[in-house]
Order: C-alpha cells, then structure tokens, then sequence
C-alpha cells in the first residue's frame, strides 16, 4: 500500500498543477493541509489518520453528518435498480421529492423544479419571477450570496466576483441588507422580486432584525413583487427550524434549496413555489431545462435525507447544540473581548465577529492544528463561520469550544490582533 | 534592523523581478494599486505605484491615498523584498499586518506565489 502522505502530496502537487495553485498554496497558509479521507458524522479523516470536526461543511451541506449511513444506504439501493433518468420524461422519484418539499415549505409553497446546484435553483427563481410577472427589475442584499451561475452572480452582493465578469445581467438593484427603508426606496412599478438570504450565511452569519423579512414581504404584495427566499444555507433545519422563514411568520413565493437537501451524498437543488407561479409553465412546459436536475438518484437521496432530518428532529438538535455553543461563546467573548467582537447565530447557523481581517486566517490555522475545521467567511475575513452538522455531538461541541479557546488564547498574546491593525 | 537604503536598493531589485516575469504582468494587468510599506521599528515609509499590473514608481515616503498598506519590521520589509522570507507565513503569524480589501490581501499573496515559489 502506497504511503499516505506521499499519496497527499501527490495530490496537492497535481491540483497546484492541473487545477488551482493558489487555492493549494492558500490551505497550506491556512494550516488546511487536509486531504479528506474517511467521513462520519461530525468527522473527517485526513488520508494520513488525522481527525478533524468539520465545521465547515461545504457550507452546509452535511446536516445529517458526514456519509450518513441511512443516507448512503438509500443511495446504494437506488443504484441497484435506477440511473439518472432521462430528464424529459416523467419520474416518480422527480413527484415524490416534489411532493415531500411541498409539504415541509413555508405557507403555499407547493411546486418544484429541480437544479444540480445552488445557483442553478437561483437562476431558475429568477427567470421563474421576470417570467411569471412580466416585470424586470430584481432587488438584492449587500454582502448576499446566490451562486456563480448567471442570474445568480448579477444577485450576489460582493463586487469581486462580478467585476471581471461584466456586463452581467442588467436590470439589478443593490440593498443594504436589514435596511427596511433602503429596501423601500428601491420599489418601483418594474419590481419582479426581491431575492434574500433569510440569514446571509457567505456574507457573515448576518441576522436581519426580526421585523425586517415581514416588512419586506408586505412591500412585495404591496407592489405586486414576488419574494425570493435563498435557503440553500440556511434550509433543513440548520437555524432550528426547518426553514429558517419559519422564524419570522412569513413564506416566500419563491425558495431556493441546495446543499443538504443532498444528504452530503448526491447533488440536488430544488426551486420551490406556489400554484399560482406555476401557472406560468402551463403555456411554456419547457422552457427551463436541466439535464442532471432532479436526477432519479438525487431526488431519492433526498427524500432519504429530509425523512432523516424529520425522523431525529434535526431542528430541535441544532436548537440544543446552538444553546450548547452559545454557552461557551458568552464565556469566550468575556475572556477575550479585545479578539472577539460579537456572535451572531441562529442555531447551528453561527458566526464569530473577529476584531480585524488577519483574525480569521490565524485562527483558521490554529482550530486546524487542534482538529477543528472552520474557516472565515468568504466576504470578510474578519468572520468566522461555524456550521457544524447538526448532528454533532455534546462531546464534539465541546472540543471545537476547547480548541477555539486555546486558539484565542495563544492568538491573544501574539501582535497584529487589535481593531486598528 | 535594515536601513531605508537597504530597503529601497531590495525594493529595486523586486521591482525587476516583477515587471520582468511575464506571467505575473499577464496576471496583474488588471491590477492598478497605491501601496504604502511602513517599517515599524525604523518609522521610515516608502511608496509604490502599480498601473495595469507594472511597478511604475517606488519611492521613500508616503504619498497619495493607499490602497494597500503593508506594516512589518524593516528586516521583515527587506527580506520580503529579496524574497528571503514568506510574507504570508508572517501575516499569518500576525508580524506582518496588511490593510486592504481581501481580494488585494489576495492579490499580493498570488504575487509572492509567481515570484518566490519556494519562499
């Protein structure tokens, strides 16, 4: 058997080569030298024997657990009989993850379509709103996060990722995120929809206040707008509900789902909205399309995985462990005021409010080196992200609590750590 | 501690090393920049203008508004120069502070990357 970390830096050396070198170089920098291996529940193995708690997850995607037996189990007894199925006939498997999606979304939420990939199901939502309105302009959040596919990237609130990219899709306005007047303002008689993170996950565990989303509803019927909810992070529990809209009394018209809907096993998004929008596919059944969407494969792991979340009450858990880790941040943030600037959470939906942008990082590297993965939000640095599976146990929670309090207090006597640096 | 000569006559040599690597100007060529370098033992500052990816100006003092201010010790300063040392392993380490948007944070990293990729 060939040595596995001669078989780890093979890896890295062709991935600097064939694909990414400065996405290899920057996990060197960042103590994130891992390459996964064995996974189970709030775990991964590094190919050398290393373990690691993910919190990090793919940014959510892992809320049954890494490889989840049941989840796995369902994926092998599918591949027993199906494939992926040809997309332009009708599949049971397509009708029953629809129907199951229908009944667990907010309000009237009831007709699906079905994407690979969390931008897919965004594209889908908002050629779904310009269509079924029959107006164009799309208003979105600052720091909000949608994809990199085409609808999606002209909806995402950081200009880094566009800029080289222009001219994107026109007819998009830019919000500050939990501004209810700013979003006021930015109605006009051509609003298609507002598109919105319940909770900005990339941006930085930002929470809006709790009567920013029912206002933002009232404006959308007031002017016959449409509410687009992005739930690809914050969906199946993660918040401690099993959409966090369910937090705030209100349904969209539109949700976007992704990430955990595939059980950390199979790709699947799903683009979910009421009757009446479906009205607009009658006349135009084939008008958006996709190949992979919706695969037979995906839909059953999905199924499986939903059943799995409603079975072991996986909202409730992340209510717990959320309370379990809110316990030692409030702990943390006493001792460690001058790095620790604020938590923000909503279950095991949690980020750590650093005190300038070389923070995160750092303490990237040093979680890594006490076997904890968690990185900075992609947005700011200065933020870290923690979204463990909600799986996680009291055990686990309290090593990441042990290791991020052994972190800052090693980080706390090094230079470089005030607001002003 | 390195003198303010001693870190301009680095500063030279890493602005030959930039402009002359074409890889890096392939890259950069979106990239026009003010940076600051502060040397915090000594105080002394030095400037350099980046247009479209290419070293114009380096010079001693601050001047304009940066989009990059880069604070280490002066021997740190001069190594990074001559590419002696892995910048971001210092920042990282917290004894060399950057301040700048992350993708300019980025963009200096990818820098260091083509020019010392072995530092």
């Amino acid at each position: 058997m060939d040595d596995p970390q001669i078989l780890k830096d093979q890896a890295f050396a062709d991935f600097a080569e064939f694909i990414n070198p400065m996405k290899v170089r920057t996990m060197k920098n960042a103590g994130l030298q891992i390459i996964e291996e064995k996974r189970q529940g709030a775990s991964v193995w590094d190919i050398t024997g290393r373990k690691y708690i993910d919190c990090q997850t793919g940014s959510g995607i892992m809320n049954v657990g890494r490889r989840n037996p049941e989840i796995v189990a369902a994926l092998k007894e599918a591949l027993d009989t199906y494939d992926i199925g040809v997309f332009l006939l009708v599949s049971k498997q397509k009708a029953a993850l629809a129907r199951k999606l229908a009944e667990i979304s907010p309000g009237d939420l009831k007709c699906s379509i079905f994407g690979v990939g969390g931008g897919e199901a965004v594209d889908a939502a908002l050629k779904i709103a310009r269509g079924y309105t029959m107006k164009t302009e799309i208003i979105y959040a600052e720091k909000s996060y949608h994809g990199h596919t085409g609808f999606a990237l002209s909806a995402i609130g950081r200009e880094a990722y566009k800029e080289p990219f222009g001219p994107l899709i026109p007819g998009f306005k830019m919000v500050p995120f939990g501004d209810i007047d700013a979003m006021r303002d930015a109605f006009t008689n051509n609003t298609a929809a507002v598109i919105l993170e319940p909770i900005q996950g990339e941006g930085g565990i930002h929470i809006p206040p709790d009567d920013y989303l029912p206002q933002v509803r009232q404006l959308c019927d007031d002017h016959e707008a449409l509410l687009v909810l992005d739930e690809i992070q914050t969906g199946f529990g993660r918040t401690g509900k099993m959409f966090a809209a369910d937090h705030y009394g209100i349904a969209p018209d539109i949700m976007t789902v992704a990430k955990s809907l595939g059980g950390g096993i199979y790709p699947i998004s799903a683009t979910v909205f009421t009757e009446e929008i479906q009205d607009f596919f009658v006349p135009h059944p084939f008008i958006h399309l996709s190949t992979f969407g919706g695969s037979d494969l995906g839909c059953l792991v999905g199924l499986a995985t939903i059943e799995y979340i409603e079975k072991n009450n996986l909202a409730e858990r992340a209510v717990q462990m959320g309370q379990r880790f809110r316990d030692g941040f409030d702990r943390l943030t006493g001792e460690y005021e001058g790095l620790l600037l604020e938590v923000r959470q909503k279950g095991l939906m949690m980020g750590l409010q650093y005190t300038n942008q070389s923070i995160g990082p750092r303490m990237t590297k040093k979680l890594a080196e006490r076997g904890v993965i968690a990185v900075y939000t992609g947005n700011d640095p200065a933020i870290c992200r923690l979204m463990p599976p909600l799986v996680i146990t009291e055990e686990e929670v309290d090593l990441v609590l042990n290791a991020l309090e052994d972190s800052m207090k090693e980080l706390s006597q090094e230079g470089g750590i005030g607001i002003d640096d | 501690v390195a003198t303010s000569a001693e870190i301009m006559e680095a500063l030279a040599d890493y602005t030959i090393q930039c402009n002359q690597n074409k890889r890096l100007r392939r890259m950069q060529r979106d990239w026009t920049k003010l940076l600051h370098f502060v040397a915090e033992d000594t105080g002394d500052k030095f400037t350099m203008e980046v247009i479209k990816g290419e070293i114009v100006s380096t010079a001693e003092g601050a001047s304009g508004t940066p989009d990059v201010i880069v604070t280490a010790t002066s021997e740190d300063m001069c190594d990074m120069f001559w590419g002696d040392l892995n910048p971001s392993q210092k920042y990282l380490d917290g004894e060399i502070k950057v301040k700048a948007s992350q993708e300019d944070v980025m963009r200096i990293d990818a820098i260091t990357m083509i020019i010392w990729p072995d530092a």
